[in-house]
């Protein structure tokens, strides 16, 4: 007989029950964990890591949170694949059911119906946030004796995974899960299904009716079965019920969401900016203390105009990532973000989505590729491509060097209004306009292509959990990870290109002759593969008041946003003959036309940049997302059009408006 | 009587609302069942989304024009 080395399970449970907090708990893995439903879209899969040898090697998949095992939306469709292992793949060894506490009664509905369709010897109920230890012993083998499997109460934010793995240890994991039940589904639901016969594993029932009286027959049951055992105390809930008074309040509500966002956008602005300071002044050193080492020519040039120059001028921007990062990371735990769909949502009426987009949105102020993931909870596919075709609209956190560094160094940093700062003000209209471009796209679209009725938008509000700092930190991590590999690997491969390419072919010695050294450096620069480039595309940028080195960096920011700044960075280092190295903003400001003199970024010019890139799909991942998740070249050739048009039209005119 | 009737503050008991099915089926996928008892806790300006609780624990908000559709009557008994 064949050994058994490995088990899989399953994690299946209510959206925001707590599957990716339970999963990181035993992986020790980074799954994005939030206080919001419909955070998980996809599939996670990783090995419990333990500190016993000799057991077999256990390993878990988080899946997105389902209601009901009748899939609505994509995500949902994907949990249920892997329940009925519909395509044939290693199937699991046990269904682990993660219960919310908090919402004991509708969650045990679905373990029943899981437990109806694969019987109850493969599965094992996990009742998550009982914060207060609430369900004792005596309790928790009733529950064991009326549902006939082990049940294991906890709390997964402070649980010890040893005692997790024990238990999952303590479980027959021999026999593989089967379907012992055909599971009926409306025909609606087949859309959110693998294609192909599964004729074997599923009922497509014609009768709705039906299935609606089976779900609710499993949530009457839920209670008959909950009985007398007591609810969760309900303070988290008043307290919960006194916080939604306020912020949920008529008029309120919209003032509190914007305070919230103006908020973060002036932390990133003013708390992040001495640590950005701090992070300039350390690459400046480092670029002058290499360079004295190293004899002038082609390598010093290398290291210090390429790579000091071009990745320096991006890894300030750290402090900043991370700040957003950690700044969201602590509204989202809290509960809030649930609200602010609420808030919005009547907004998003007007505009032909549904209440939910709100929230892939939101991602979308990260990333627009988990954001795009995300419209994947959005039942209605014309308001779900409506949503994923505005999304990159949204302003990412890739835009924030560009935006930083132009409004930094070019609008001044008086106080309007006696309040506000000019530079955050700015900042805001940035993500108001890439917002507010969003909607007005996405009502296009419903009005014309993807017509037709709002999907329903009924919303569960989580209760407020005061959020942890440790997760936030977390996160922030992470993502402050991501952006240095991304700076070490593309933007350093890059910049040694983008150098290259300035640097060869050598000007004729001929033209340098009797020139200033400053002179030299603009000539070499002219001459080289990158000037012929950038003079080649200079007639279509100068209407938008660019001249042809801006153009070179708008064009490699195609590759990914940061690159510009970058790629500023390196061609500005190279133009300069001073000693000292100077901070990107100065050089900025110091640079002039070649023919009159006069300075290249005026504030028309940096809005004229700073317009482009809010409407501007200037991202190869995003592109790669779109065409997996549409399956096809067609919308992301779509969307790269109409928001070129966009960024061009929108910098003509900002620019012929200020200068 | 339906949902978008009822004040700020008011309980209702939800009655029979499975003659819309798409309705039905997500509220009931909540475990929002015929019979329960839900309190309204507030409406959204510019007819905005209406929130509820139900139960002691768990909230929801749904827009006005899914609450057009949901059937209820006066609370019988009091929470």
């Amino acid at each position: 007989m064949l050994q058994q080395t490995a088990a899989t399970l399953l994690l299946i449970g209510f959206p925001n029950a707590g599957k990716s907090t339970f999963f990181n708990l035993l992986t020790g893995g980074n799954r994005k964990v939030s206080n919001y439903s419909g955070v998980t879209v996809d599939m996670g899969r990783a090995d419990i890591k333990s500190d016993s040898d000799g057991g077999i090697k256990l390993k878990l998949v988080d899946l997105p949170g389902i209601y009901n095992l009748v899939p609505a939306s994509l995500d949902e469709g994907v949990t249920v694949k892997a329940l009925l292992n519909l395509e044939g793949k290693d199937g699991a060894q046990k269904v682990l059911m993660l219960l919310d506490w908090q919402r004991i009664e509708a969650s045990m509905s679905l373990a029943l119906a899981v437990k109806d369709i694969v019987g109850s010897d493969n599965i094992a109920i996990v009742i998550n946030k009982d914060d207060s230890a609430e369900i004792d012993p005596a309790r928790r083998s009733e529950l064991e004796k009326k549902l006939g499997c082990r049940v294991l109460p906890l709390s997964a934010l402070n649980a010890s995974p040893k005692t997790v793995e024990a238990f999952i240890r303590g479980l027959d994991l021999s026999s593989q899960v089967e379907p012992v039940k055909k599971l009926q589904i409306t025909k609606e639901a087949l859309e959110f299904l693998p294609a192909g016969d599964h004729s074997a594993r599923l009922a497509v029932i014609d009768d709705t009716k039906s299935i609606t009286d089976l779900i609710n027959w499993y949530h009457q049951k839920a209670r008959d079965v909950l009985g007398s055992l007591s609810r969760p105390n309900d303070e988290k809930s008043r307290l919960t019920q006194k916080i939604d008074r306020i912020v949920l309040n008529p008029w309120l509500g919209g003032i509190i969401f914007a305070a919230i966002f103006y908020f973060i956008f002036d932390a990133i602005y003013s708390w992040a900016g001495p640590a950005m300071d701090l992070a300039e002044g350390v690459v400046v050193g480092m670029g002058d203390f290499v360079g004295n080492y190293l004899p002038e020519g082609h390598f010093k040039s290398l290291i210090v105009d390429g790579i000091f120059g071009g990745v320096g001028g991006v890894v300030v921007f750290l402090p900043q990532i991370m700040a957003l990062f950690f700044l969201l990371s602590l509204l989202e735990q809290s509960g809030y973000v649930a609200r602010a769909a609420v808030v919005t949502d009547r907004i998003m009426g007007v505009f032909g989505l549904n209440g939910k987009a709100f929230l892939p949105y939101m991602s979308g102020f990260a990333c627009a590729i988990p954001g795009i993931m995300a419209t994947r909870t959005i039942p209605n596919p014309r308001e779900r491509y409506a949503t994923l075709m505005t999304l990159p609209l949204i302003t990412c956190s890739a835009r924030l060097p560009v935006y930083i560094l132009l409004i930094g160094t070019f609008v001044p940093a008086t106080t309007v209004l006696g309040i506000f700062n000019a530079q955050t003000l700015s900042f805001f209209f940035l993500y108001f306009l890439g917002s507010i471009a969003a909607l007005v796209i996405a009502k296009i679209l419903r009005l014309s292509y993807f017509k037709g009725e709002t999907g329903n938008f009924i919303i569960d509000l989580p209760l407020y959990q005061r959020p942890s700092v440790k997760t936030a930190f977390i996160q922030s991590w992470k993502k402050g990870k991501t952006f240095l590999t991304k700076a070490g690997t593309i933007i350093l491969g890059l910049s040694i290109l983008i150098w290259l390419l300035s640097t060869f072919p050598s000007a004729n010695p001929e033209l340098l002759e009797g020139k200033t050294p400053e002179q030299q450096a603009g000539i070499s620069l002219e001459q080289s593969m990158l000037g012929t480039m950038g003079r080649t595309i200079e007639p279509v940028i100068k209407p938008i008041g660019m001249d042809w080195k801006i153009g070179v960096g708008m064009l490699v920011a195609f590759g990914a946003r940061e690159l510009f700044v970058s790629a500023m960075g390196t061609i500005y280092s190279l133009g300069d003959v001073d000693e000292e190295s100077t901070p990107l903003r100065d050089k900025l400001m110091a640079e002039t036309w070649s023919d009159t003199g006069a300075p290249v970024f005026t504030l028309a010019t940096a809005w004229a940049i700073l317009i482009f890139f809010v409407f501007s799909l200037q991202c190869t991942s995003t592109l790669a997302i779109l065409r997996r998740e549409t399956g096809g070249w067609k919308i992301p050739m779509i969307m790269f059009t109409y928001m070129g048009l966009l960024a061009y039209g929108g910098a003509y005119i900002a620019y012929n408006l200020l200068s | 009587m339906t949902l978008n009737d009822i004040k700020v503050g008011d309980t209702v008991c939800l009655d029979d609302f499975s003659h819309n099915q798409s309705v039905y089926f997500k509220l009931i996928s909540l475990g929002l069942l015929p019979g329960d008892q839900v309190i309204v806790m507030g409406r959204a300006p510019f007819g905005g989304p209406i929130s509820i609780k139900h139960g002691s624990e768990t909230f929801f908000a749904l827009r006005r024009s899914e609450a057009l559709k949901v059937q209820v009557k006066t609370s019988t008994k009091a929470l």
